[in-house]
């Protein structure tokens, strides 16, 4: 129960904060300008048409959009995190193979499904902004959609497997090997050409990494909070169980 | 680790071990000719599919630019069929279970059951492209050079097989079977087809700079390659365990 508490304050505290960083990216963040962009064909967008030049029709970049920056890479970063959590348990439950830890390693998978959704969902309303499209093949956003069907297919996996030791062992197994293939796969898309943004080579501000700093920690602590509030009700329902058990014996 | 220096003195032994059953694969691939036929038909079919897919596509398209993509898809989806079969027969006969009965240390079965896959799978690419350049590329130039073909089909059949095996007898032990290895297997070889499509459509299409995009192509298929087979060489044994 103890747990429970110290998740739930974690919840709190990472909701907050999450809530701070995002109304200081309105409020204190300096605005990022990026100048313009020069595209070939008129496109739909909410940023304003400068002027057609020869060339083509020129917009002001937008920098509204760069909000979403203070959300969508904590959530990210989370992700990657996260799934690298779930990776360590399915080789320490590999090493022991100790019940407990397959379920930490299911938990953890569970949690960066959470935050892959929502990065998902933050990327594509970003690259729709941005840069005027749904959806782009660029290796970044490649790469996490693999990484997205990799997770899927974990739980395919798991639920296609009646026998419990055989679902853990191979579910650890397909979460280590899909660990190891999502690198890959990014270095591997750089095949494609990118225009994916890289803010941290251009230098920030400090009105900005505060925010963002802010978002991290928050974001991170709302995952631990999802996680050890599964665990704690994954532990309940084995007590259930035993419980069940005992009675009926 | 233990076990294999306990067994030192009879080094040969898993080599032995190792041809073994790799050549139990072949002779009842021999027998039987299951596997060639199935995978062999189903590429075929899978031409039919293409010539409907790109039949409006009218005569300016130049299908050079897309045969390199076309073909791998064609080894993917035959190699999925094949690395089911080829594990299928292991488990509904029984042959696995007496496998692991057998003193056999399981990377020797790991490693035979890859190789075997993997002639499989050229024997098909040997006989896929072909009837491919026949189907689709008549006419057509051929732009780089001829051995870079191989090389790319080697460097992918690598890959396919190694980690197709690991996958392949998980997913003979679910409930979804062929379902689940296309779940699997699909995301996993990502990396490796995006690399196999570059370099062959480099060695196709020929022109400025096509050799070093070729070997860019053939260096991350080669670490691909070489990660993900020691990864799934490393795994096997617990699959095999469970």
């Amino acid at each position: 129960m103890k747990q429970l508490r110290v998740a739930l304050v974690m919840l709190v505290i990472g909701g907050l904060l999450t809530t701070v960083a995002f109304v200081m990216a309105f409020t204190t963040a300096e605005v990022q300008r990026f100048g313009t962009v020069t595209l070939s064909e008129r496109i739909d967008t909410a940023f304003p048409l400068q002027e057609v030049t020869a060339d083509g029709y020129r917009y002001e970049r937008p920098w509204f959009s760069q909000k979403i920056f203070y959300f969508h890479v904590p959530v990210a970063e989370a992700s990657f995190l996260v799934f690298g959590v779930a990776a360590f348990f399915a080789i320490r439950f590999l090493m022991t193979k100790r019940k407990e830890y397959d379920t930490k390693s299911r938990i953890a998978m569970e949690t960066a499904i959470v935050f892959v959704t929502l990065t998902m969902i933050t990327g594509i309303l970003w690259t729709r902004a941005a840069w005027g499209v749904w959806w782009e093949w660029e290796p970044r956003l490649t790469t996490y959609f693999i990484m997205t069907l990799m997770m899927i297919g974990y739980f395919v996996l798991r639920n296609s497997i009646e026998d419990e030791e055989r679902r853990a062992v191979y579910a650890s197994v397909f979460g280590i090997i899909a660990f190891i293939n999502a690198p890959i796969s990014f270095f591997i898309t750089r095949l494609i050409p990118s225009n994916h943004p890289v803010v941290f080579q251009s230098g920030f501000a400090t009105s900005n990494l505060v925010p963002f700093i802010l978002g991290q920690i928050g974001m991170l602590l709302v995952g631990y909070a999802i996680y050890s509030i599964r665990m704690n009700e994954e532990r309940l329902e084995e007590r259930v169980e035993i419980m069940k058990e005992a009675l009926e014996g | 680790m233990a076990e294999t220096t306990a067994r030192r003195p009879g080094r040969g032994l898993s080599w032995r071990q190792f041809r073994a059953i790799l050549r139990k694969d072949i002779v009842m691939e021999l027998r039987t000719k299951e596997m060639i036929t199935s995978m062999g038909i189903y590429a075929l079919l899978t031409m039919v599919v293409y010539q409907i897919a790109l039949s409006q596509a009218g005569t300016a398209f130049d299908p050079r630019t897309i045969a390199a993509g076309l073909l791998w898809l064609a080894f993917v989806f035959t190699s999925m069929l094949g690395l089911n079969r080829s594990l299928v027969h292991e488990k509904d006969q029984g042959c696995l279970e007496a496998l692991l009965l057998s003193p056999v240390d399981r990377p020797v079965i790991f490693f035979a059951k890859a190789i075997g896959n993997m002639i499989f799978l050229l024997i098909v690419q040997v006989l896929t492209i072909p009837v491919f350049a026949f189907l689709f590329l008549q006419g057509s130039e051929y732009g780089g050079q001829l051995w870079m073909i191989p090389v790319a089909l080697l460097g992918g059949a690598v890959g396919i097989a190694g980690v197709g095996t690991l996958l392949a007898t998980m997913s003979v032990n679910t409930k979804g079977k062929d379902f689940v290895l296309a779940v699997l297997f699909i995301p996993l070889m990502y990396p490796l087809l995006l690399a196999c499509v570059s370099a062959t459509t480099a060695a196709v299409l020929g022109g400025d700079g096509h050799v070093q995009q070729f070997w860019s192509g053939m260096g991350l298929i080669a670490a691909y390659d070489a990660i993900m087979v020691l990864a799934a060489y490393a795994l096997y044994e617990f699959v095999l365990g469970a």
